[in-house]
């Protein structure tokens, strides 16, 4: 006999209440890790995807909204576009290698997707693309296309296929290697036949550019301002001001988790009361045959402390479960702003670790008081009542 | 010399309100039991035998008077060192049986051992000792009323207390398993523990070398 075969021998008791209490502290944990674990792969996705856009930095419409922002970095269609005489203008300034997209989204084998209008020649040049399969495409192509690897593995689509795209039918010439970016999920075609197809000729989404000197963008903003009414942002701009977007959108799953967790709490400071309620005669016997007020402390403390540790684990598989399924839920939403992320749900070890400590500790913190209330009883209270 | 030894006991029951009802169930107790005694506390329910044996076990803190278990005066100690002194010296044995229900036979007597830091593995000799070695691992609901005093028995003997005190052992049980603890006490008595018992039972009273009759908080004898 030991302390903790006692503390158990209580605990697993009442089985139905160990299980409801334990449910508690679970579902407030697993909400803790799945919130968390969405909102951080969130950020690492968008991360990887601004690096992938391959540029030092963007040219967008003017007074773009963040919002818009946030679509070019994940690879979505924005509402504002730019006049296609403004991509004339600009490539021809000293130093500054720019390609201009148009993006627009359409249904490809019954689901949602991307195509990018590009000059097939100069974007090779600037994004130095290599081919898994089948061979690059020329503007002189006409309806071309390639696509990304992730793009051809979703809609079972080889070198060679043709797909229609609002009525025109685009055969496939090629399949990119992976990029790591939103490349891998788009499809490219030539930018004179995106315009046409969705009727934008004459307007392109944005331009990317690189510089041969990045310490001189000021200089090279000023260049780009005096011959065009857009914006510019260099890569990092763009990632802190979407970053920051994420950031108050993690700010609220945290809010919600830490709701969840003082739900939990409550619950367990709850069954801990009423266990030291119930126990007052078993704890009277324990005074009176020599138990100190800091034993009967440290049982019920560590009761509390044990469905925590309990609570903690179970909560952090089931968050892991819940977010590895919620990741291509998220994907699919096209309401959310956050479509188009691929949220990938990566263990966490550090995550893992901080939420089990964390249950640890909240379920430790709520038992302080009932285990103070039980160590208060005098063994004639206790035994009497 | 007496190892067990009251003065002008006083104990006092109800709150400290001006309007509270109080009960006093001690007036004045003084009494001296010698070290190997076997010594009844008699009397008519109400009349503070239990409240007399819960404060000389250190249980329960007098209103007035003192206490001296081994020339120690108890009144005075400290909660831990109170709770060190029932762990050590003092064993105890309810009407009852107070057990506790989700442990076995033999967890019980061990949990009392937590206290003294004493070996576990005796407590398999003193379930011998009151006969229920095949009981080990049974819980107290498995066991018959004097079965589960018998394990109580064992457990109050956990730590080789010097003073056993005993509230109505007999009161719960049938009159052969009241023969069978009585035969444990008076056991218990003949290897040389002090000990104190509150009983109405006449023919454990007629047993004991010192009978202390009690009436409305007082001593007779």
């Amino acid at each position: 006999m030991n302390l903790f075969k006692l503390v158990t021998s209580n605990i697993f008791r009442r089985k139905g209440r160990f299980a409801f209490t334990l449910l508690g502290i679970s579902i407030g944990m697993a909400s803790f890790v799945a919130l968390l674990s969405i909102g951080g792969n969130m950020q690492s996705a968008v991360k990887q995807q601004a690096e992938g856009l391959g540029a030092n930095f963007l040219i967008m419409p003017e007074n773009i909204c963040i919002y818009n922002q946030m679509a070019i970095v994940t690879g979505e269609t924005i509402s504002e576009l730019l006049q296609y005489d403004v991509y004339d203008s600009v490539k021809d300034i000293d130093e500054i290698t720019v390609i201009p997209h148009l993006t627009q989204k359409t249904a490809i084998r019954e689901l949602p997707s991307v195509i990018a209008g590009i000059l097939p020649e100069e974007t090779l040049l600037f994004k130095d693309w290599t081919l898994a399969k089948g061979e690059y495409f020329t503007s002189q192509n006409g309806n071309a296309a390639v696509i990304g690897t992730g793009f051809a593995t979703t809609r079972e689509l080889n070198a060679g296929d043709s797909v229609t795209v609002r009525g025109e039918e685009l055969t496939i010439k090629g399949i990119l290697t992976e990029t790591g970016g939103n490349d891998d999920m788009t499809m490219f075609i030539p930018l004179h036949v995106a315009q046409r197809i969705f009727d934008k000729e004459g307007y392109i989404s944005y331009m990317s550019a690189k510089v041969a000197d990045m310490t001189k963008m000021e200089f090279y903003e000023a260049e780009i301002l005096s011959v065009a009414s857009v914006q510019v942002a260099t890569n990092d701009q763009l990632l802190a001001s979407v970053l920051s977007i994420l950031g108050s959108v993690n700010s609220t799953l945290q809010l919600i988790a830490g709701v969840a967790l003082i739900a939990a709490a409550f619950g367990i400071i709850n069954t801990m009361m009423t266990a030291v309620y119930e126990r007052r005669r078993e704890i009277g016997i324990l005074r009176a045959i020599g138990g100190k007020k800091g034993f009967l402390f440290k049982i019920f403390l560590l009761e509390s402390g044990l469905y925590g540790f309990l609570g903690g684990i179970v909560g952090v598989v089931v968050g892991y479960a819940v977010s590895i399924f919620a990741a291509p839920i998220i994907n699919r939403d096209e309401l959310s702003m956050l479509k188009g992320v691929s949220a990938q749900a990566d263990i966490d070890i550090h995550l893992v670790v901080t939420a089990v400590g964390v249950s640890l500790l909240i379920s430790i913190f709520s038992g302080l008081y009932p285990a103070w209330r039980a160590a208060q009883l005098t063994p004639m209270e206790a035994i009497s009542s | 010399m007496s190892i067990i030894k009251t003065e002008n006991l006083e104990k006092i029951y109800g709150g400290k309100s001006k309007n509270a009802v109080t009960t006093h169930a001690l007036r004045g107790v003084s009494l001296e039991i010698p070290g190997g005694a076997f010594a009844c506390i008699t009397g008519k329910s109400g009349h503070g035998k239990s409240t007399l044996l819960n404060l000389i076990g250190g249980l329960d803190k007098p209103t007035g008077g003192s206490v001296f278990v081994g020339g120690e005066d108890i009144t005075k100690l400290s909660d831990n060192k109170l709770s060190e002194l029932r762990a050590k010296k003092i064993g105890f044995v309810f009407q009852s049986f107070n057990l506790l229900e989700n442990l076995t036979a033999l967890e019980n007597i061990q949990t009392a051992m937590l206290f003294a830091k004493n070996k576990a593995d005796k407590a398999n000799e003193l379930l011998a000792l009151v006969g229920l070695s095949d009981k080990a691992g049974s819980k107290p609901a498995q066991l018959s009323g004097g079965q589960q005093q018998r394990v109580a028995i064992a457990r109050a003997l956990a730590n080789n207390p010097d003073i056993l005190i005993m509230d109505e052992p007999t009161g719960n049980l049938d009159s052969q398993s009241a023969e069978e603890v009585l035969e444990h006490i008076l056991m218990l008595h003949k290897s040389g523990k002090t000990i104190v018992v509150v009983t109405h039972n006449n023919e454990l009273a007629r047993k004991a070398e010192m009978v202390f009759e009690m009436r409305d908080g007082r001593l007779l004898t």
